[in-house]
């Protein structure tokens, strides 16, 4: 059966106990902990906002967030890795979710790299993205490519369900594979096939899919995927794409894009947004146009454009464009950035219709680190009487150790949502390793 | 007993893939599993030491640039393969993004890092009214194709 990774507050020491189990497993797995290549990051986040209740009362909240991800390479002198992510929430004050805790185990598997052909064989929990998939596992993934450039691919096992909620029913069983084309630098074509089992909307999970990546001259690529959903007999999703990328500095891209409601949503589509009392039909069909150009103007001024042309079969929503222009300079050896973006939604239906604007700078000078962001829109139709919603998020930061930063955000919020909110958070990053080598 | 059948077909199908691997396996050297240079901070751009195409990495370095084009594209690619974005990035480095279940918004754990491409700025509790009605497929790409208890949390 599949599983759910919802951590409640009845099993308060579960993900602990899982991260201390998982972080030993290499050490009894190899045979020569020695030669492993150890890595760790801790990501800690403690935040802290109120809100106010109706009835007047107002709760306070100061959930603490702990990130772990570890990695250990090259275990015993092979080319076997185990790696491991997870998170979890302690509140200090009111509770934040459902629960004082939570946490989630989201990843930990054992990994084989074959030294040649890019052959690999993943074991355990895992987040996989391949062909028709992008799913998190418990199985067995294996990949391998054969001298003439054709290969496959297969996966099997139960499909975890990450919900925020406890009790989502999961499918049974999740399996499926890709057989691939590739020719390095030239083409890679794949189809592939996906089936989970379970009760979603009466019927399993059944998707078949194909992938196109051609490279028709050195600067010209295009791209494609398809899916067709056999268990509602329609086409789920398309995307295909013409990219001009002559170098390092100039990149645009064209092309075209579908899905259907029925066919991509089979199973999420909750029945609060087929009533006839809300707008989203599940018959209703998306098409788009789109546009993108990234272009490094001189050395580090980048000038990005984008434009998306949506049409929906159904009046409501009906048709819209969304157009997006803005600049980003790097400074400071890349290290920093200061951007300007602006962007515009027109449709048939003035609720969908806003502004955007954004800027923010970072700057690093020696071991400390600020940055400010600020966004603001403005609706053409009033949400909850207002037109108007901002953000600020300013960061300060230093770098205590090469292994160890610290920083702090404060965040003020003014939306339908919020009249008037300030929330603050203090961050710590350890990074670890044995290793050199680039892990960003 | 409905898992014991597809499983048994994968493990099968690993076993001869491993059994018949050493030979049929292409002699082309993977990609490193982890970059052998240490990389600078901000947003690194392959092209300023690589050219064209890496042994083993199979796309050209200039598809893999950063770029705006590439990143909202970022997941055509993934789908293919994910060797190459493993050797700069961790292997938990999708799952900034890619969690379903995780409580912090990515821009609320990258608020130090504005550069990022992070989805969901601002009070998005607004904005999502107007991205579900005229894009909700672009929900899909993260919140996956279960996940609608999260809509269900509100939408009762």
């Amino acid at each position: 059966m599949g599983r759910s990774t919802t951590v409640a507050s009845s099993g308060r020491w579960r993900l602990p106990s899982a991260v201390a189990v998982f972080l030993l497993l290499p050490l009894l797995v190899a045979g020569s902990a020695r030669a492993a290549d150890y890595s760790l990051s801790s990501n800690t986040y403690l935040r802290y906002y109120e809100r106010e209740l109706a009835g007047g009362n107002k709760n306070t909240f100061a959930p603490l967030y702990e990130y772990l991800s570890a990695d250990a390479a090259n275990l015993g002198g092979t080319p076997v890795a185990f790696h491991f992510y997870g998170w979890g929430r302690v509140d200090l004050a009111d509770p934040s979710g459902s629960g004082k805790e939570s946490g989630d185990l989201g990843s930990a598997y054992l990994e084989y790299l074959h030294p040649k052909g890019n052959a690999q064989l993943k074991l355990g929990r895992f987040f996989l993205a391949e062909g028709v998939a992008v799913e998190t596992l418990d199985g067995a993934f294996f990949k391998v490519t054969t001298p003439l450039g054709f290969g496959i691919s297969g996966y099997g096992g139960a499909p975890v369900e990450q919900s925020i909620l406890d009790n989502v029913s999961p499918g049974g069983s999740l399996y499926g594979g890709r057989l691939f084309f590739n020719r390095s630098g030239a083409t890679e074509i794949g189809v592939s096939y996906l089936k989970e089992k379970g009760p979603f909307q009466g019927k399993d999970r059944e998707l078949y899919g194909g992938d196109l990546w051609l490279r028709v001259v050195p600067a010209v690529e295009i791209t494609g995927q398809a899916t067709y959903n056999k268990s509602t007999r329609g086409m789920a999703s398309q995307r295909y794409a013409l990219r001009i990328v002559p170098g390092g500095r100039f990149d645009i891209s064209g092309g075209y894009e579908a899905y259907s409601y029925k066919d991509l949503f089979q199973t999420a589509l909750h029945p609060i947004f087929i009533s006839p009392s809300t707008p989203v039909d599940n018959a209703d069909k998306v098409k788009t146009i789109f546009g993108v150009l990234d272009w490094e103007v001189v050395s580090g001024l980048t000038l990005e454009l984008a434009a998306k042309n949506i049409r929906h079969d159904k009046e409501n929503p009906g048709k819209a464009n969304r157009g997006e222009a803005g600049i980003r300079y790097a400074f400071n050896e890349r290290k920093d950035v200061f951007g300007l973006s602006a962007a515009a939604v027109t449709s048939d239906r003035e609720e969908n219709e806003y502004q955007e604007f954004r800027g923010f700078v970072s700057f690093s000078p020696s071991k400390f680190r600020f940055s400010i962001d600020a966004l603001t829109q403005q609706f053409k139709k009033e949400i909850e009487g207002k037109k108007r919603a901002h953000q600020v998020v300013a960061s300060a930061g230093y770098k205590v150790r090469p292994y160890l930063s610290v920083s702090g955000d404060l965040t003020y919020t003014q939306s339908s949502t919020f009249q008037q909110d300030y929330a603050g958070l203090v961050r710590a990053t350890l990074e670890l390793g044995t290793a050199t080598g680039g892990t960003k | 007993m409905t898992l014991r059948a597809p499983l048994a077909a994968v493990f099968g199908a690993v076993l001869i893939a491993l059994l018949s691997g050493c030979s049929a396996v292409s002699q082309t050297p993977s990609v490193p599993p982890k970059h052998p240079e240490e990389l600078s901070a901000g947003r690194v751009n392959c092209l300023d030491c690589h050219s064209d195409v890496s042994t083993g990495a199979l796309k050209p370095y200039a598809t893999v640039r950063h770029s705006r084009v590439f990143i909202d594209a970022h997941g055509a690619y993934a789908r293919q393969g994910q060797n190459l974005c493993s050797s700069c990035h961790s292997p938990s480095f999708c799952q900034t993004c890619h969690t379903r279940k995780d409580e912090m918004k990515p821009n609320e754990k990258m608020g130090d890092r504005p550069d990022r491409m992070a989805p969901h700025r601002g009070d998005y509790l607004v904005t999502h009214r107007i991205d579900g009605r005229l894009d909700p497929g672009s929900c899909f790409r993260c919140h996956g194709n279960k996940n609608d208890v999260r809509c269900r949390q509100c939408h009762k």
